[in-house]
């Protein structure tokens, strides 16, 4: 269990240093699991393609990104909870 | 029924009397139901049918999709609008290119209905939002009503289904709504008919943006072309945005909120931020239902710029079926591409410029890509646009122009303008919290409607009509 957590946790994490460093398009700005990424404008589509495609890979998740909105992306926390909620396991 | 007309004058507060008589819920959905097949009804009976056949058909789609939210099944949705679509806006145009005589003559006379385009893509994103597992259980009145609802149904903002519900369930106009939706009537009446007008066809004959593309006999200059380009993008600011201003305004003195479309555009310093303020409504769609699915259906990255390029070329494609809509959505993707390669480069090397350099660079470059991919959308031709690059690049055409100075002096001075307002708008946010300006401000505001109403009665002799009708 505890093994479980810190790894979700080191996959968050993964995930915001990766955003903060990558893509967000105000440099200095600090990402947090509660950030919100989208409306706030910090990111925009294209950089939430290159999020999706990292969230399946930390997450080791199929995501069907048909069934993904932007307000799933809104914040880390919100994409991880969507990447649980309709992800399936990669085989 | 225009909405620059009398009876749309009347009939909005006719409308807003029977709202306060019958009580929210059902009743006051019937009643505006009924008002907005009224209102759609002025333009053609045809029309109506066809909007209401879509409205059932599309309802029936949402009940078959909830049971099962296939793939398969949301693939019958897009078939029968798309469909519906090409029926109506695309086959006219086709069928033209063909000549008389290649389809059935019913098919060669269909007329488009007004607003299809709009009322078409709301229908797929609540297709989508079943889809998506999204919570959202209308009756048949809140859906047809979501569809044909008179302040959007000609020319959007395009809505979605999961912000009007609540809102077509409870919604109570309060005085705020009342005082800041006339505001928004009013500001939308004045970039209409006075600046998109004064813009599009000038001050007086032979002059214009309209006459500068479709009737120069003698060829442009490079100072013609950027003058154009230059009207062109505030003539389609201004009637656009007007519009969205008078219907956001309609819509919000019966308290239902809209979704914005227009946020400073020209303000923008980079492509993408310019599709986050420029109709904004059908972008947001596009990069909701197109650019999403299309890019994330493969992980590389040669593929997402493909899908930018393909997702602004349907951009452009739902404009028209013209190449020069076309062109110009794949010039706006591959803009995209570039900038998004640019980003790249500056993140792998750390050679930034500095912070108020890149800013002013960046609205510079932006600015006038847009200016000049606007001259491929408005021209009558492929040929024509090209024609008129020709221009810009010879340097000795830069010596003299062809259209009337006045309109050129009209044309910047109503740029400039622009910007001018647009940064006293942001000084007016700070100067807020200075009570002797804030009550400078409250006092000339009764001036400054009062001018532009004046203008707008004035202006209203000239027949204008919403470019986006055409869409």
């Amino acid at each position: 269990m505890t093994e479980a957590i810190l790894s979700m946790s080191e996959a968050v994490k993964e995930m915001t240093d990766y955003i903060a460093r990558e893509l967000v398009r105000r440099p200095g700005v600090e990402i947090t699991p509660e950030t919100p990424l989208v409306s706030s404008g910090l990111i925009d589509s294209f950089a939430l393609v290159e999020i999706f495609v990292k969230l399946e890979k930390l997450t080791n998740r199929r995501i069907p990104a048909a069934k993904i909105q932007p307000k799933d992306m809104e914040t880390v926390g919100l994409m991880f909870a969507t990447a649980e909620r309709i992800g399936k396991p990669r085989q | 029924m225009n909405l620059l007309s009398l009876s749309y004058l009347l009939f909005v507060p006719l409308v807003w009397v029977l709202s306060r008589i019958v009580r929210p819920g059902k009743g006051r959905q019937l009643l505006w139901l009924a008002a907005s097949y009224f209102f759609y009804a002025t333009w053609s009976l045809k029309f109506l049918c066809v909007l209401i056949v879509s409205s059932l058909v599309n309802y029936a789609l949402g009940i078959y999709l909830r049971r099962n939210p296939s793939a398969g099944r949301l693939w019958v949705g897009i078939g029968f609008n798309v469909f519906l679509l090409g029926i109506f806006k695309y086959l006219p145009v086709w069928s033209a290119h063909l000549g008389p005589g290649h389809l059935p003559t019913f098919l060669e006379n269909v007329i488009l209905p007004v607003g299809v385009s709009f009322w078409t893509f709301e229908a797929l994103s609540y297709l989508f939002d079943v889809y998506r597992e999204e919570e959202l259980d209308p009756s048949l009145t809140e859906f047809c009503l979501y569809l044909a609802f008179w302040p959007t149904v000609l020319s959007g903002p395009v809505c979605r289904l999961p912000e009007l519900l609540p809102q077509f369930r409870n919604a109570e106009p309060v005085w705020d709504d009342i005082r800041e939706g006339a505001r928004r009537i009013i500001l939308g009446l004045f970039m209409k008919t006075v600046l998109s007008q004064m813009l599009g066809a000038g001050m007086r004959p032979g002059e214009g943006v309209d006459f500068g593309f479709n009737q120069i006999a003698r060829g442009w200059t490079g100072v013609d072309v950027w003058i154009l380009a230059l009207g062109f993008a505030f003539q389609m600011y201004f009637d656009f945005a007007g519009y969205s201003n008078i219907v956001i305004g309609t819509a919000q003195l019966f308290g239902i909120r809209l979704r914005e479309n227009f946020r400073d555009p020209f303000l923008s310093t980079s492509p993408a931020e310019f599709w986050t303020r420029w109709h904004m409504s059908l972008s947001s769609w596009i990069r909701d239902y197109v650019f999403m699915p299309l890019a994330t259906w493969r992980p590389a990255v040669w593929w997402r710029h493909a899908s930018l390029v393909i997702a602004m070329m349907l951009f452009g494609f739902w404009h028209g079926a013209d190449w020069t809509y076309i062109i110009w959505g794949a010039l706006q993707g591959l803009f995209l591409v570039a900038h998004r390669q640019y980003q790249q480069l500056e993140r792998r090397t750390n050679v930034r410029l500095p912070a108020l350099v890149a800013t002013y660079a960046g609205w510079a470059v932006t600015f006038c890509f847009m200016l000049l991919s606007w001259v491929v959308f408005r021209a009558n031709d492929l040929a024509q646009a090209r024609t008129m690059f020709g221009a810009l690049v010879h340097f000795s055409s830069y010596k003299h122009f062809v259209l009337p100075r006045n309109f050129v002096l009209m044309t910047i001075v109503i740029a400039v303008l622009y910007f001018v307002v647009a940064g006293l708008r942001k000084l007016a946010e700070n100067v807020k919290q200075v009570p002797f300006l804030s009550r400078l401000g409250w006092a000339l505001s009764p001036v400054v409607y009062s001018f532009a109403m004046l203008s707008i009665v004035i202006m209203s002799i000239h027949k204008a009509v919403f470019v986006y009708l055409q869409f």
